[in-house]
């Protein structure tokens, strides 16, 4: 991990609540599928803490990466607000990737609105490998859906209303599909839909791996605020250190 | 460059410059080393450590307020048997002077801990935690009172010839009582503050944010209350005392040092900005250069109040 500067290259509104922002980095990090930088919004300590984004995308080649965020406090209301050249403080790459499937039947990545960021740069990161998936996209309504960075993907789109694709919850449209028994899962969305997709994984025995979002302080593994509940005697470990990626099958779900 | 003397000493320890990371804030240093070269800081305050490992709380264990932070970890911790077995032997490599932060719920876990710290070579000195607000037993109800603190004192006092820190706890009435208790028992030094009692209600839900409902206020916030606690401590007792709450700048740092502190500590300011101790060191060093002194000692000696 390294602390650096990244400079905005754009910042789009990809959907209604949803906004993509792409940043040039003032040296290379090379995050994996899942890790995540953290970025000091501002220099006035309101908001104080620096805000955790999963990598949506990496370009090695131009050294550029690229966040997906929702606009839904103060942090990310001044975010919206920078345009190209704002110059950024960041740290990364931080926490833990996704791991590649260990099986060969067809992985099934599985996003719920926000969680969009660390699901999108799995399946560019996967096609890049030639390794094939489906991809399948949660939100409310149609107005929430950002189509443009999806449709390389080809991805299922479930609305909640049912106003554009499968009318349902992700975890509806997977229980329609022939899943094969040992497609792995990735998912990353709200924790009703992560708890869904590790209850549906473990009724095939299949594997299933969450990406989790946690209020975070330091994002280094210091401070021991981010924590997530596992089973064992640990009983919590850091989100931002053993995760932001955990094997479903060792989180503690309430 | 070079010619300002950083160093300062804490009872028998000499620490390499006044900028120390807080307990709690730097876990136990190998978190932070991808970031900063440790070798620069004046003390490394390590994680709590108690005789047991602890868990912590429950979540949520942190809330963002204005200009701060509020944390309920619980003291967290691997306990000290992995704390002696893995993290001192991990720490001795950084070269800087560390300093374990020592906790517990009864005076007789507090000295198990510090007579198992002694079989160590690495620790410089002890810092005791007497005010954590976020735990049940122990922690903050010594550091409220004076009798406690320094009959506490004492007893660690006999346990090590080692420098002992005392760490204070802003929420009382007066913190010129505790601070004189625990120079009375026997304590090298003091930091001032640990964190301030804070809350946050979700108003929507009804309910306190946090799982503790409340729990220890850090960041600028707390910096005017860190000052005026030091300033006030500083007057009371003849031994060194550290300063912290809420260093964001080099500036922030020498106001605890005109105030009187003879050495600060960054705590959350790490959180925003890693480099930030480093940064302070650098800043206190221009100082002592544009105010033509040659000590950092002699900081304190230029408060015009």
């Amino acid at each position: 991990m390294i602390q650096t500067s990244a400079v905005i290259i754009a910042n789009t509104k990809i959907a209604e609540t949803l906004y993509k922002l792409d940043l040039a980095l003032a040296e290379p990090v090379k995050p994996r599928a899942g890790q995540f930088l953290t970025i000091r919004i501002s220099d006035t300590f309101t908001p104080l803490l620096r805000r955790p984004f999963a990598f949506s995308d990496f370009d090695e080649v131009s050294n550029t990466a690229s966040i997906i965020y929702q606009v839904k406090g103060q942090g990310t209301e001044l975010l919206r607000k920078y345009g190209p050249k704002t110059l950024l403080d960041i740290i990364a790459p931080l926490g833990k990737p996704f791991l590649y499937p260990q099986s060969t039947a067809l992985p099934v990545l599985v996003a719920g609105g926000i969680g969009l960021g660390p699901i999108l740069y799995l399946a560019s990161s996967l096609q890049n490998q030639n390794i094939g998936f489906k991809l399948v996209f949660g939100c409310k309504n149609s107005r929430q859906l950002p189509s443009a960075v999806l449709s390389p993907f080809s991805p299922a789109i479930c609305t909640d209303d049912g106003s554009t694709g499968f009318h349902g919850t992700v975890v509806d449209y997977l229980q329609t599909r022939n899943l094969s028994q040992k497609s792995t899962i990735y998912c990353c969305g709200p924790h009703p839909m992560l708890h869904a997709c590790h209850q549906l994984a473990a009724e095939r025995a299949a594997v299933c791996y969450v990406s989790v979002e946690q209020t975070m302080a330091c994002g280094v593994g210091a401070c021991m605020g981010c924590v997530v509940k596992v089973n064992g005697p640990t009983r919590y470990v850091r989100a931002c250190k053993e995760g932001p990626v955990f094997n479903s099958k060792d989180i503690a779900w309430e | 460059m070079g010619i300002i003397d950083l160093s300062v000493s804490i009872g028998s320890a000499r620490l390499p410059n006044p900028v120390g990371v807080a307990s709690g804030t730097f876990g136990y240093g190998g978190e932070y080393e991808e970031l900063i070269d440790c070798s620069g800081l004046g003390a490394l305050f390590t994680k709590a450590v108690t005789i047991e490992p602890r868990p912590g709380n429950a979540l949520p264990r942190l809330v963002e307020t204005p200009a701060g932070l509020i944390n309920s970890i619980g003291l967290a911790n691997v306990g000290i048997d992995r704390f002696l077995d893995e993290k001192l032997p991990d720490l001795s490599r950084f070269g800087c002077p560390v300093i374990p932060n020592v906790a517990g719920s009864t005076e007789e876990e507090y000295c198990s801990v510090l007579e198992r710290l002694e079989t160590n070579q690495v620790p410089a000195a002890y810092e005791i935690n007497v005010s954590c607000p976020n735990v049940k037993h122990g922690g903050l109800a010594f550091g409220t009172d004076p009798h406690q603190i320094e009959h506490l004192t004492q007893k660690l006092r006999n346990l090590t010839k080692k420098p002992l820190i005392i760490k204070l706890t802003p929420n009382v009435t007066d913190i010129t009582v505790i601070a004189k208790a625990a120079q009375n028992g026997g304590a090298d030094a003091l930091s001032c503050i640990n964190t301030c009692v804070g809350m946050v209600i979700d108003v929507r839900k009804k309910r306190p944010v946090l799982s503790m409902k409340t729990g220890g206020l850090s960041g600028p916030a707390i910096r005017p209350i860190g000052v005026a606690m030091v300033y006030k401590v500083c007057r009371a007792v003849t031994i060194p005392v550290f300063g912290m709450g809420g260093i964001m700048s080099s500036d922030d740092a020498l106001q605890y040092l005109l105030a009187g502190a003879s050495a600060v500590q960054i705590g959350t300011g790490t959180f925003i900005d890693p480099a930030l101790p480093i940064t302070v060191i650098n800043g206190i060093e221009q100082f002592c250069i544009q105010e033509n002194i040659a000590s950092v000692n002699l900081i304190r000696t230029l408060l015009n109040d």
